[in-house]
């Protein structure tokens, strides 16, 4: 929030040098759209490289393949089409066209944000595994990842959530695409990473040096929904092609700790107080969403800061800032607009409004979430063989290299 | 885990150490590339001080064509270097990319050289159980810390940003109401505000509409401020020593001079000692005091005169909210089930007998006329945020009169009084639409209006008759019979005037003709109000004067209160509710 809030400055344009020549400015050039065919083409490479990459997951297992297919990836989608659209940031595109009936979404960045949905759906993560130009830029930076302490990576896991949370709140009131504007890593694919940008995005490509895919396991909101997704997917990459024969080498082959190990049923026991607890939890579910919706709906002018008109209208309600001379270019702006400043707060007061509804909705999913995240680890689901964790694995197939049964 | 080396090992050396290498320099060009992007942000070459230096010059030489080549000279190189850093960025930035994939490069060369051999694990971490435990307990405590500082930000005012007010569906559109065009004069009941000046589309639920309104006491003198109730069956005869037609008498906690207003079953007025100010809701049928809010900690105390007080200003509500001010500068926004929604603080206001400018609302706009010295303005706020929508300096002396509101021709407005002039603001937007100078002195009498003729008075100065038509043209003014407290109330063709030592006098609204006088001996802060079709006058001995609102002086009756007072009386259906000294008083059926 801090970050959002302080960089809601606004970026200071240097202004052109003065000259009493004639000279003439020339005029600004602005990057003309991408062609419509070519925005189809982007999607005919999304659903070739998304099926190519389900082929080598599900029927090759080959991990050097979609290693291969994820450098190109990288190419086409991070630095050819620097890092636009995406399936990640379309998140947004969606949440705004659905509660805002004059935004019309392009059906190209539907498709972008339906497809890995759809192959997640059939496929397990296979976008992550080697499309997302984000994964595979990690990847490459992977060189020495480590186990994470349970506690550190069950409380990081929290993050994407609020982040989707976040995100779809801003998106749907108007406010901004979060998703887009703290993109750690289109700054590099573009080469004109902000100063802040620079620094975030360095600092997650050096965590993932020893942390692997950090982005994508802790902060990733598409992250979110591909995990639901894919802990009900039809066909799902298996460690083993056939019978696990419980050899324990594959135990430490994935870098992003996804493998669900055995419990057998001698390993321990459900006592009565476990699952008293469980019962407990899941009833205290309904009582936490209220809780945390209500303290989300309470700060929704905290929350409403973030947004430029709110912002503005702060501004002109504050005698501090509205002396002359310490006006911003925001209020100047306004004020030769010849809006009527009752006019600007009245529509701060309706955002400040949606931002109470959604100020609900987002508190009500986080406590929604960490619930369901402590009551799913009360649950105990007995298991015989090593099993890629569904929700969690990126399908990257490091961990068939491991296992010794081929066939 | 073991490497075996399938390439020979040299090779794998080299990849190892260029990678090591080149590592080492996208590292330093990282160090450079943030050294560069903080010099770049300092740096601000349109301000450097040597050009500023040069151009004050120039701005006193301008015939100095040297001193004019300096400068592009000087302009030109702050430029270059600034675009210069730039492309240093820029460059750095293309060759960190380069290494970067160099030292990715390499290092998958010498993984696929040496790949990994899966081997068994030392000991095996699957304590499924633990980990199930480790996991429940860092989310729990995950979960915790997030409510709690949710909760921290939600409910502790300093980590609030922008106030903490509800906002009501609706309540916007009051804000940009259109001036309806149509010419309505008030002839027929004299009053402020007509319904039809207000477009029916700008009402909404965020504040209550002219009939809720009309039906209440919202204010200090009622609706709009201007001294006239609209109830019916107002009583006549009481007497608060032997309890006739007391419906109920309460304490008031704590003391205070202001007025008590009316909304549907339930009384809003304050009270403070200086060290707690407190708003009060008692129940208009049982006089039970339903709640009780404290408004902020005074710091420090303002001071005061003893007869104005910490909290001379009376509440106002807009149907849907109660404010409140306090001699501290202390404003706030309540819900009416007595919920702080805002608080703001005025600053101490610079008044040498204490702030007691009473509060009114148009719309959701709750509007505070704060005529203090050096620095007088009047400022609307939003009644559900607290958010300041505008704010007009006045060029005034102190005052202590309190705000009207009324319809110039279709027009709302609102009126305030204080040395040198009446005049009258957009509530929408705080524009001064017209002022009039013809009052003077240390105002404390608010204005009276009727029939578009507003009405000013203040002892050691004058009663004015100010018609407002294109232009303000005063038709009248008098000396003899002046206030310096009670505000006059006019009412149909009469205009009706008490003094502060007791005189009251009625008025031909259009001419000045006097057309009656009544001398009481009795001192007078009251401000009469029109009820009934009568005028109800209180001393400060807690006698009524009620009498008719006629040309003729005629009473009704003087019943008494047993009880001293000095504020207003609000008027609801068959109840009439004073503030005594002490007590609260509910006088009825």
């Amino acid at each position: 929030m801090m970050m959002i809030m302080s960089a809601s400055s606004a970026v200071q344009r240097f202004p052109m040098p003065e000259f009493e020549t004639n000279y003439s400015h020339p005029d600004t050039l602005l990057p003309s759209p991408r062609s419509e065919i070519m925005l189809w083409v982007d999607v005919a490479v999304l659903v070739i490289a998304l099926s190519l990459v389900s082929w080598m997951v599900i029927k090759k297992r080959s991990r050097r393949m979609i290693f291969y297919t994820s450098l190109f990836s990288l190419a086409y989608f991070g630095f050819y089409r620097e890092g636009c659209v995406c399936s990640i940031g379309a998140i947004q595109n969606v949440a705004l066209a659905i509660v805002h009936p004059g935004y019309v979404i392009p059906v190209t960045a539907l498709l972008f944000f339906l497809l890995p949905l759809f192959f997640t759906l059939f496929f397990g993560r296979t976008f992550c595994a080697g499309v997302c130009p984000f994964g595979a830029l990690q990847d490459l930076v992977s060189f020495s990842p480590q186990k994470m302490g349970t506690a550190l990576k069950s409380i990081l896991g929290l993050l994407p959530y609020l982040y989707l949370a976040f995100a779809v709140l801003f998106a749907y009131t108007g406010t901004d695409f979060i998703i887009c504007r703290y993109d750690p890593f289109v700054g590099f694919f573009r080469f004109n990473a902000s100063f802040g940008m620079f620094i975030f995005g360095g600092i997650i490509l050096l965590s993932g040096v020893f942390i692997a895919r950090p982005y994508c396991r802790f902060l990733c909101p598409y992250g979110v929904i591909l995990n639901l997704f894919s802990r009900i997917s039809f066909r799902h990459i298996a460690i083993t092609p056939s019978k696990c024969i419980d050899c324990r080498l594959c135990e430490d082959s994935c870098p992003y700790e996804a493998i669900n190990f055995p419990v057998h049923a001698k390993t321990g026991t459900v006592n009565g107080k476990v699952r008293k607890k469980f019962i407990v939890s899941v009833i205290v579910i309904p009582a936490l969403v209220v809780i945390t919706g209500f303290l989300g709906s309470r700060l929704n002018e905290t929350f409403a800061t973030v947004n430029p008109r709110v912002a503005l209208a702060n501004d002109i309600s504050n005698p501090e800032i509205m002396k002359p001379g310490s006006e911003t270019r925001a209020i100047k702006a306004f004020r030769s607009s010849g809006r009527p400043a009752s006019e600007i707060i009245a529509e701060a007061d309706a955002i400040t409004d949606k931002f109470r509804t959604g100020g609900w909705l987002l508190g009500g999913f986080i406590g929604l979430v960490t619930g369901l995240t402590i009551s799913s680890a009360f649950s105990v689901r007995y298991r015989k063989e090593y099993t890629p964790d569904k929700g969690e694995c990126f399908s990257c197939a490091r961990c068939t290299d491991y296992c010794p049964v081929k066939s | 885990m073991k490497k075996i080396s399938e390439k020979p090992a040299k090779y794998l050396k080299v990849l190892q150490n260029t990678a090591l290498i080149t590592g080492i320099f996208a590292v330093l060009l990282s160090v450079m590339i943030i050294i560069s992007f903080v010099q770049l942000k300092r740096s601000d070459p349109l301000n450097s001080k040597a050009l500023i230096i040069l151009n004050e010059r120039l701005s006193a030489n301008p015939a100095d064509t040297q001193l004019r080549n300096e400068i592009r000279e000087l302009d030109l190189m702050a430029r270059k270097a600034y675009f210069t850093s730039h492309w240093q960025v820029r460059t750095g930035g293309i060759l960190l990319f380069i290494s970067v994939l160099v030292v990715i490069a390499c290092y998958q060369a010498a993984g696929m050289m040496a790949p990994v051999i899966p081997s068994m694990p030392s000991s095996s971490g699957n304590d499924f159980f633990r980990i199930k435990g480790k996991k429940r307990f860092s989310v729990a405590i995950a979960g915790g810390l997030i409510i709690l500082i949710a909760a921290t930000m939600a409910f502790m005012p300093a980590f609030r940003l922008g106030g903490n007010g509800n906002v009501d569906q609706g309540k916007t559109t009051g804000l940009t109401t259109p001036a309806t065009p149509t010419d309505t004069v008030l002839a027929t009941t004299g009053t402020a505000m007509d319904t039809t000046a207000i477009p029916a589309d700008t009402i909404s639920s965020g504040y209550a509409d002219i009939s809720e309104l009309k039906q209440n006491f919202p204010a200090f003198r009622g609706y709009a401020g201007n001294g006239i109730s609209f109830q019916k069956n107002v009583p006549v005869k009481w007497n608060g020593k032997t309890g006739q037609n007391v419906l109920w008498k309460k304490k008031v906690p704590l003391p205070g001079y202001n007025s008590p207003v009316i909304w549907n079953d339930k009384i809003y007025l304050t009270g403070s000692d200086g060290k707690r100010n407190e708003v009060y809701c008692f129940d208009l049928n049982s006089g039970k005091i339903e709640w009780t809010t404290k408004i902020g900690s005074p710091q420090s105390l303002p001071k005061v005169n003893k007869e104005t007080g910490y909290c001379a200003p009376t509440v106002t509500t807009d149907g849907r909210r109660i404010y409140a001010i306090f001699a501290n500068g202390d404003l706030a926004g309540l819900d009416l089930s007595g919920r702080i929604l805002w608080t703001k603080s005025m600053g101490m206001p610079n008044n040498h007998y204490g702030h007691s400018s009473s509060l009114i609302a148009w719309h959701d706009i709750l509007i505070v006329q704060y005529d203090q010295s050096g620095n007088a303005f009047v400022a609307g706020f939003s009644g559900s945020t607290g958010r300041e929508i505008w704010r007009t300096s006045r060029n005034v002396k102190v005052s202590w009169a309190s705000p009207i509101l009324i319809t110039n021709k279709g027009r709302n407005e609102v009126v305030l009084a204080a040395e040198p002039f009446v005049a009258g603001y957009d509530p929408a937007t705080g524009k001064e639409l017209w002022k009039a100078d013809c009052i003077g002195g240390e105002v404390g009498p608010s204005p009276a209006f009727a029939n578009g003729v507003i009405f000013t008075i203040n002892e050691y100065s004058k009663l004015t008759a100010v018609e407002l038509s294109e232009k303000t043209v005063q038709l009248w003014e008098d000396s003899e019979y002046l206030s310096d407290v009670p505000s006059p109330v006019a009412f149909d063709k009469y205009l009706f005037v008490t003094t502060s030592y007791g005189t009251m006098v009625c008025y031909d609204a259009a001419s000045g003709n006097k057309m009656w006088t009544e001398e009481t001996g009795q001192s007078m802060y009251a401000s009469p109000v029109y009820a009934g079709g009568n005028i109800y006058q209180l001393d400060q001995k807690g006698v009524m004067h009620i009498f008719k609102a006629s040309g003729t002086y005629s009473v009704v009756s003087e019943p008494e209160l047993g009880e001293g007072s000095f504020c207003t009386p609000a008027f609801a259906n068959g109840k009439i509710i004073i503030r005594g000294d002490d007590h609260l008083f509910c006088i009825g059926k």
